[in-house]
């Protein structure tokens, strides 16, 4: 198509028509091509001839406009609605009279098993290169919950599941549940809300349960949504969907994943007759071991009071043996000792002899056992 | 003094019986130290009556809550 400028003061300018038809008519050489998206903003009526619907990047929240001739979605008969993925095949077109750009599809094909597969395998890649499922961000339960959440189906065999097992092991225990959808578009956004807020209610632990389903039923449970908010919740989240073989990447992302949703529920609360059990043990060793304390210091303290007792004695006892010792040495240096050994005091009158005295001098002579009068010669 | 902890008390009773047994104690100083380990003794014998007391006492009261 040929565009028509005009020429204004030198100046080449085009009309808002002829820019647009000029683009529209660019926009004609590129290729017909598929993108792969999710569908919002659906909008079919019987009365349009053309449906309307907006392709979105799950990833990035980029998004694309997108128009159908009526006739031809109708009989497709895929009853699409929000939030499926879907490959649509088309060419960007640009409606003239608005400037509006958008994808004329040619037709739609539902995600197969195989572009699910696929995707949740990029997701997967994705969200273990950010750590993610990391073990190191594993999270222990609370022993004692003071409140579990549950996001589960509304009246679902696995929400009664975990209930009774909860009930059963710990009677006392305040569970708050959030029933959403657990399957279809709708489910991965309602999910990721509902564990918020659960969180924001208090729960200190979340239990995530579905029973099993076919494999498109929990595709919400690998939603990046869905990852995410299990990741990012700010208390412990035990997954139980699915079967046993079932791993959907939300089993990945929780801190514990649960075979079953009874066994969620009996993971997340403890026994209480266990409990009550050891609570009474515990209750024992401690009268038991406040007992052993003060009889321990009791024996400690009667052995010192016992060698108390008996020290000042001791120390006497030792001093009048020391007194003892020195009163022997004292006697053995008097002169009673040596007149033991058969020596004799000479006195005459109260002077002691030390020279030979005069003769017929009268003289006292004193023995060891007693004393003599003598005359010298 | 009234600050003395139960195991101050007791290390202080246990070095002076730890002294006399040693016996290099003048007769004035030994019958001030036994009369202070005396007073030791008696001061650490009621606080582990009291103890006692009490343990016996709060597991009476928990062993009647309990046959309740």
């Amino acid at each position: 198509m040929k565009v028509e400028a005009i020429e204004v003061e030198g100046r080449k300018v085009y009309s808002v028509r002829a820019f647009n038809e000029g683009v529209a008519s660019y926009l004609q050489r590129l290729p017909t091509l598929w993108v792969e998206g999710e569908v919002t903003e659906l909008r079919r009526q019987q009365r349009w001839a053309t449906v309307y619907l907006t392709l979105k990047d799950p990833d990035s929240g980029a998004c694309l406009a997108a128009q159908m001739p009526r006739g031809q979605f109708d009989a497709l008969r895929l009853d699409l609605v929000d939030g499926e993925r879907v490959h649509a095949y088309g060419r960007p077109e640009l409606y003239t009279q608005r400037g509006d750009f958008h994808l004329r599809v040619l037709t739609i094909e539902r995600f197969g098993l195989g572009a699910h597969l696929a995707a949740i395998e990029r997701l997967k890649q994705k969200l273990a290169a950010e750590g993610l499922f990391a073990a190191a961000r594993k999270r222990p339960l609370p022993r004692i919950p003071s409140l579990v959440g549950l996001v589960t189906g509304n009246d679902a065999a696995a929400k009664r599941d975990v209930l009774s097992a909860i009930t059963t092991r710990f009677p006392p225990a305040h569970v708050l549940v959030a029933e959403t959808y657990v399957q279809g578009p709708r489910a991965a956004p309602a999910i990721a809300t509902a564990i918020r807020d659960l969180c924001a209610h208090g729960a200190d632990v979340i239990v995530l349960a579905r029973g099993g389903g076919s494999f498109e039923d929990l595709l919400p449970f690998s939603d990046e949504r869905v990852v995410r908010a299990v990741a990012g919740c700010s208390v412990p989240v035990v997954s139980a969907v699915g079967h046993e073989q079932d791993t959907p990447l939300c089993d990945l992302a929780a801190d514990v994943r649960a075979s079953t949703p009874s066994v969620a529920g009996r993971l997340v609360v403890p026994d209480l007759a266990e409990l009550r059990a050891s609570l009474d043990r515990a209750h024992i060793l401690l009268g038991r071991g406040a007992r052993r304390i003060v009889e321990q210091h009791g024996r400690r303290l009667a052995g010192t009071r016992e060698r108390l007792s008996r020290a000042p004695l001791l120390v006497l006892e030792r001093r009048s043996s020391r007194l003892e010792t020195a009163h022997a040495r004292l006697r053995a240096l008097s002169p009673r000792a040596t007149l033991e050994r058969g020596y004799a005091i000479v006195r005459s009158g109260d002077r002691l002899v030390r020279e030979p005295p005069a003769a017929g001098e009268q003289l006292d002579v004193e023995v060891a056992r007693g004393r003599f009068g003598a005359r010298a010669d | 003094m009234s600050a003395q902890t139960f195991e101050q008390a007791q290390a202080e009773l246990e070095q002076i019986v730890e002294r006399l047994e040693r016996g290099d104690v003048g007769l004035e100083e030994l019958t001030k130290l036994w009369e202070r380990g005396e007073e030791l003794y008696r001061r650490l014998a009621a606080q582990l009556a009291d103890a006692q007391g009490r343990i016996e006492e709060l597991a009476r009261r928990l062993d009647a809550e309990g046959a309740d």
